[in-house]
């Protein structure tokens, strides 16, 4: 029993600890180490042509990026980016995962009331998209009723909502564009350049603009907290790089025309990134979707089904220990731990704890998120493969003079492990699955990469079929070592 | 049944235990048993079956921890009824009783995922830290007493019953231990294993092992025990030579329970 008490301790200690060291691989330095204070980006890495990730090197890049690198400079700041959904930004703003926003963050009166913006960078006017041939719909007035495909906390969604039209939430402009080309939902409003740049990229035209989301001109603007010291420095460097052209350049490029003024001329993103074939988006995105399966995916799942081992063994050991505390302890833990989803647990641990001043890194969210899920599921499966080995093995343990370690050790888990093995790779292969969730803590694990890969190309099918496939093949590999596994503990049973 | 002297030396005696008493909830199993084994001897304890003899048998392993009542082996005395119920000091008293003792069970309960040889070399190597070659060759030449040299390698699964038990008796063997235990070794045997079983138990009783033996082989136990210690509902009914237990029993209890074995149908 004070074994088992010892077992939690360290258990938790390794969690929380040992993994924090890895926390660097999840964010991209921009520059070498150096006395420049660190500023977080939040971007979303999937809203070409601001922020997204290019085909062929896959680097973060986009006319935000671009814009935030050029501030920095100014500024004399060093960036670290952090990937997340648009509807997670401002929460990750707030629970300070990120020092600012660069992703076309729209001014408003709510949010200038409760979050630090800057001067505006970006002037452009909001459109409404539908499928191709759908009548009836061309201004505002015509969305009342109608479903549009928005992520939520976008200003965009609040104009949709403003003049009656249902919201289908989605994560990201491409999802979207994807809803509306399917028929999901009637059509979507976003910024005109997001939408020429949807047009031309894809080569699809299965999607109309077909008017103005109303007659304002939208600005966007850098988002800090309320505040925030460096909110100032950035506007200073605005207006320098306004005044130096530096801005009108980057405009220029990926535009053909100067947006961070107003009143600019039409917009053209055909000189953008060219259209490719679905051959070309899955020679471009396997190679780095492969890398994040062999160094993101795999390890997290190694990383966090070991410790999931140890908490399950350590649930299973206090389940059995007779003490009433520790089995009340390992029940609520195992209870809680099955009953809520997984999704949930991420959240909590990611984004609701830093409200208590409880923050980890993203991958050691991630790995105690998971490790606690695996612990809790294979916590059974180990209490019963103990208890199947027969009570005689406990006696002939103690009566060759084995103390309580050296007895499990040694005696039965061996035996434990021969029941326990198929159940458990059950578990390990739900766990390398589970991963595919870790995209909202900002993770990028092998889902993720996909993501971006499609929201560059709109190609869902041949991306996410690639994803599926690199998925089977890894369990494909586990199930193939759970059967030697098998065959190696099965050896001293009589068939 | 006091009829023992209560001496503080222990002379020629082995084993002394003193009014063991043990309930398992409400069932009082042990009701003050007396049990001196000298150095060197056989004791037999025979009785019908809740009788409580397999429980004092593994009360002298501590495999049950009795209510009260003192066990002492060679140097190593307990007091069961100042035990403390945990703790350190509780661990390491019944840690070094335990190892006073040698038991072999009556499902031999070998390791199943460890071979002959292992089974045997577990206890002296991973206990009582002796270096592997010279366990090796203690184990080699154990299994050579016990008949089964050419099996080191095997597991469990691959021997017979007979084998397994003389298998589990080397493993108790190598552990060195003041006394051996052995519960009711051949009762899980079909009947044409128990000879063999038996005749190792015999060999080692006249190599001068003290041994401790709960058996329903009347015959056997008749010819091999120093002492035979009828128990029948927690208490030791009649205790003496075989001859006197066996050959000439003057309680009632004995009489009938000898006849019953002895006679079926």
């Amino acid at each position: 029993m004070r074994h088992a008490v010892r077992l939690l301790v360290l258990a938790f200690v390794g969690l929380v600890v040992l993994p924090a060291g890895s926390a660097a691989a999840t964010t991209t330095h921009v520059s070498q180490a150096d006395d420049r204070p660190v500023v977080r980006v939040g971007t979303e890495g999937v809203y070409p042509p601001f922020s997204f990730h290019d085909a062929k090197t896959d680097k973060l890049t986009g006319f935000d990026i671009e814009v935030i690198k050029a501030v920095a400079k100014k500024a004399g700041w060093r960036l670290e980016f952090v990937e997340t959904t648009f509807d997670a930004i401002f929460t990750a703003l707030e629970a300070r995962r990120i020092d600012v926003i660069a992703n076309q963050v729209t001014f408003n009166p709510e949010r200038d009331a409760k979050y630090g913006l800057g001067t505006t960078y970006t002037y452009s006017r909001g459109v409404i998209v539908v499928k191709k041939g759908t009548k009836g719909i061309k201004t505002l007035k015509d969305i009342k009723g109608k479903t549009a495909a928005e992520s939520i906390t976008t200003s965009w969604a609040d104009v949709a909502r403003k003049a009656g039209a249902k919201i289908q939430a989605v994560e990201g402009f491409s999802q979207a564009a994807a809803l509306v080309v399917q028929g999901r939902a009637d059509l979507l409003i976003n910024d005109n350049i997001a939408a020429l740049d949807y047009l031309n990229t894809t080569g699809k035209d299965d999607i109309e603009i077909v008017g103005n989301a109303g007659d304002e001109v939208s600005e966007q603007v850098l988002a800090f907290r309320k505040g925030d010291p460096r909110l100032e420095e950035s506007n200073k460097a605005l207006a320098e790089l306004k005044a130096d052209g530096t801005l009108a350049k980057i405009s220029e490029k990926y535009f053909k025309t100067d947006v961070t003024v107003e009143n600019a001329g039409d917009v053209d993103v055909s000189g953008g990134r060219a259209a490719r074939s679905d051959t070309e988006v899955i020679q471009d995105a396997a190679w780095p979707m492969l890398k994040k399966a062999l160094l993101v995916t795999i390890p997290i799942t190694i990383i966090s089904f070991a410790f999931g081992l140890i908490l399950a063994v350590a649930a299973a050991l206090a389940r059995i220990s007779g003490s009433r505390v520790l089995s009340a302890i390992a029940k609520a833990y195992i209870s809680i731990i099955r009953g809520t989803p997984l999704l949930v647990q991420l959240f909590i641990i990611f984004l609701g704890l830093p409200e208590v001043g409880i923050k980890f890194s993203p991958w050691t969210s991630a790995i105690l998120a998971l490790s606690l899920n695996v612990g809790g599921y294979a916590a059974e499966v180990v209490r019963s493969a103990i208890l199947s080995v027969p009570k005689g093995q406990f006696e002939a343990a103690s009566t060759v003079g084995m103390g309580y370690w050296q007895t499990y050790r040694r005696i039965i888990f061996p035996q434990a492990a021969r029941t326990a093995v198929p159940p458990l790779s059950n578990t390990l292969i739900s766990l390398l699955k589970d991963t595919s969730l870790l995209a909202v803590v900002t993770v990028t694990e092998l889902t993720r990469q996909a993501q971006f890969a499609a929201a560059n190309s709109s190609a869902y099918l041949p991306l996410y079929c690639v994803a599926a496939l690199y998925y089977w093949v890894m369990c494909v590999g586990l199930s193939s070592v759970q059967g030697r596994l098998e065959t190696r503990l099965n050896r001293f049973v009589a068939r | 049944m006091t009829d023992i002297q209560q001496t503080n030396d222990m002379g020629n005696l082995r084993v002394r235990a003193r009014g063991i008493h043990k309930s398992f909830g409400d069932h009082h199993v042990l009701r003050g048993i007396d049990l001196d084994v000298a150095a060197g001897s056989t004791s037999v304890l025979i009785g019908p079956s809740g009788s409580g003899k397999t429980t004092i048998l593994r009360s002298l392993n501590v495999l049950e921890r009795p209510d009260s009542g003192t066990i002492r082996i060679d140097h190593v005395e307990v007091d069961f009824g100042t035990l403390p119920d945990k703790g350190a000091s509780a661990r390491q008293q019944i840690a070094a009783l335990r190892a006073q003792s040698g038991m072999v069970f009556q499902a031999h309960n070998l390791f199943p995922h460890k071979t002959v040889i292992q089974n045997v070399i577990e206890g002296p190597v991973q206990v009582q830290k002796r270096p592997l070659d010279e366990a090796v060759d203690e184990a080699k030449a154990l299994l050579d007493q016990v008949g089964l040299s050419d099996k080191a390698d095997q597991y469990p699964f691959q021997l017979s019953g007979g084998q397994q038990q003389r298998v589990g008796i080397a493993r108790a063997l190598a552990l060195k231990p003041q006394v051996m235990l052995f519960d009711e070794p051949t009762s899980a045997l079909d009947p044409e294993l128990v000879g063999e079983v038996l005749s190792v138990i015999k060999d080692l009783a006249a190599e001068g092992w003290t041994t401790v033996l709960v058996t329903h082989e009347i015959r056997f136990a008749e010819h091999v025990a120093d002492q035979v210690l009828f128990l029948d509902e927690g208490v030791v009914v009649e205790r003496g030579t075989s001859a006197q237990v066996i050959g000439d029993p003057r309680e009632e209890r004995t009489q009938q329970f000898l006849k019953r074995i002895l006679d079926p149908a």
